[in-house]
């Protein structure tokens, strides 16, 4: 094989540069490629983890947005409800009172009625002595004598009975 | 003076019956280089703050790794590949940007009253670049197996069908072996013409004149270390793809 004497082959070399290379490939894929892609690897990875992570935190964030807005809309309805029926309860209870007031007043009015009826009579009553009374010791004046007592009052009664 | 290129590499010496030529000592020397950057590169890996030599490397690798993505279509491969496309790359373009660090060619090596040049670019020599072919061309004929299984891998090769099915399957033979030539030769021929360019004008003309030519060879260094890489890639996604015409063969079979 002139050829691959003129090129300088030799099987022995060949096999030295074989090995040298297979070396070569062998650390490079060892301590280059390898952990040099895996550090790439890695860094992608945290990158990327950390973009889902942000790309979540804000979507949690607009989602608690919302429901903040969503707890104080119902806080505001729920407040509207309990004043309108605060108010309920308000009117309600104001009629009551109203109602007993009348009652009250009512009950006053008629125990008043009474009781000055009752007072009327009693004066009355006590008029009605004192008057004979008076009309006795006027009728002793004028007669001057003084009659029985007991016939005397019955006298009287019967006069002022008469009168009435 | 007298202009001195040879096509095969120097033997500078033998260990036992290993004849050492200058590009053996020059790929052991760049290895050594390589993984020694690596082994600082792994020593100061940081996870959450790289240094700025880290970020570099970073760059370098996830821009590389993106790309091969880009090529293969599917991550799970680009894992696969990554590695072997990597360290091919890195290899070829450190040793071909390794011969314009100057005053190489004046150490030289006297063997037996003649003096040899123990620098000599790598890949100007077809061994190295006969091994790194081999790697890629066998790797791919596994990858097809692989994926065809070994019926399906032959029967590209030899197909009965008819006349011109069997021809093409012989031609695909011939494009197999074709590719051990194109894939190497290129990277050689490239690498080692522009030595010998090198060589020439700076034996014609010093001064100046060899410049324009020195940028060019920078730029066919980071070229070719390139292309190789890619076509091994380029490679193993051909093998690795299933051709429709199987897939409906596999479908009504």
């Amino acid at each position: 094989m002139e050829l691959f004497e003129a090129l300088g082959l030799n099987v022995k070399i060949l096999l030295a540069q074989l090995v040298n290379f297979a070396v070569l490939l062998f650390v490079i894929y060892k301590f280059g490629y390898g952990p040099i892609m895996k550090v790439l690897n890695d860094r992608q990875n945290k990158i990327e983890k950390g973009i889902k992570d942000a790309n979540e935190a804000k979507e949690k964030l607009v989602e608690i947005g919302n429901k903040e807005k969503e707890v104080l809309a119902e806080a505001r309805r729920e407040a509207q409800e309990i004043i309108k029926k605060a108010q309920a309860i308000a009117e309600e209870s104001k009629a009551e009172v109203v109602e007993i007031t009348k009652q009250e007043a009512a009950k006053i009015m008629a125990d008043t009625k009474k009781k000055i009826e009752q007072e009327r009579a009693q004066i009355m009553s006590e008029v009605k002595g004192e008057i004979s009374e008076l009309i006795i010791t006027a009728t002793e004046k004028i007669i001057g004598k003084k009659m029985d007592a007991q016939e005397d009052k019955r006298l009287v009664e019967e006069i002022v009975g008469g009168i009435k | 003076m007298e202009l001195n290129i040879s096509l095969a590499p120097d033997i500078l010496f033998y260990i036992g019956s290993l004849p050492v030529t200058n590009t053996l000592i020059g790929s052991f020397v760049i290895s050594a280089v390589i993984i020694a950057a690596m082994l600082l590169v792994k020593k100061r890996l940081k996870k959450d703050t790289p240094g700025k030599f880290q970020n570099l490397v970073e760059f370098l690798m996830s821009g590389a790794y993106d790309f091969v993505v880009s090529i293969i279509g599917s991550e799970k491969k680009a894992k696969k590949i990554f590695p072997l496309a990597f360290t091919l790359f890195i290899f070829i373009l450190v040793a071909n940007l390794a011969t314009f660090i100057p005053g190489q060619a004046a150490v030289t090596f006297n063997r037996g009253g003649e003096s040899v040049a123990i620098f000599r670019a790598v890949m100007a020599d077809y061994g190295m670049v006969f091994v790194m072919t081999m790697i890629t061309v066998i790797l791919v004929q596994i990858v097809a197996i692989a994926v065809h299984g070994p019926f399906g891998y032959m029967g590209k090769f030899f197909n009965f069908k008819s006349p011109l099915s069997f021809f093409l399957g012989l031609m695909d033979i011939v494009g197999e072996l074709a590719k051990i030539v194109s894939l190497s030769f290129r990277l050689f021929g490239n690498i080692f013409a522009g030595e010998v360019l090198g060589a020439v004008m700076l034996f014609l003309a010093p001064f100046l004149v060899p410049l324009p030519f020195m940028f060019l060879g920078l730029l066919s260094a980071v070229v070719q270390a390139f292309v190789f890489a890619v076509l091994t890639v380029v490679f193993v996604k051909l093998a690795s793809e299933i051709e429709e015409e199987e897939l409906v063969e596999e479908a009504s079979m």
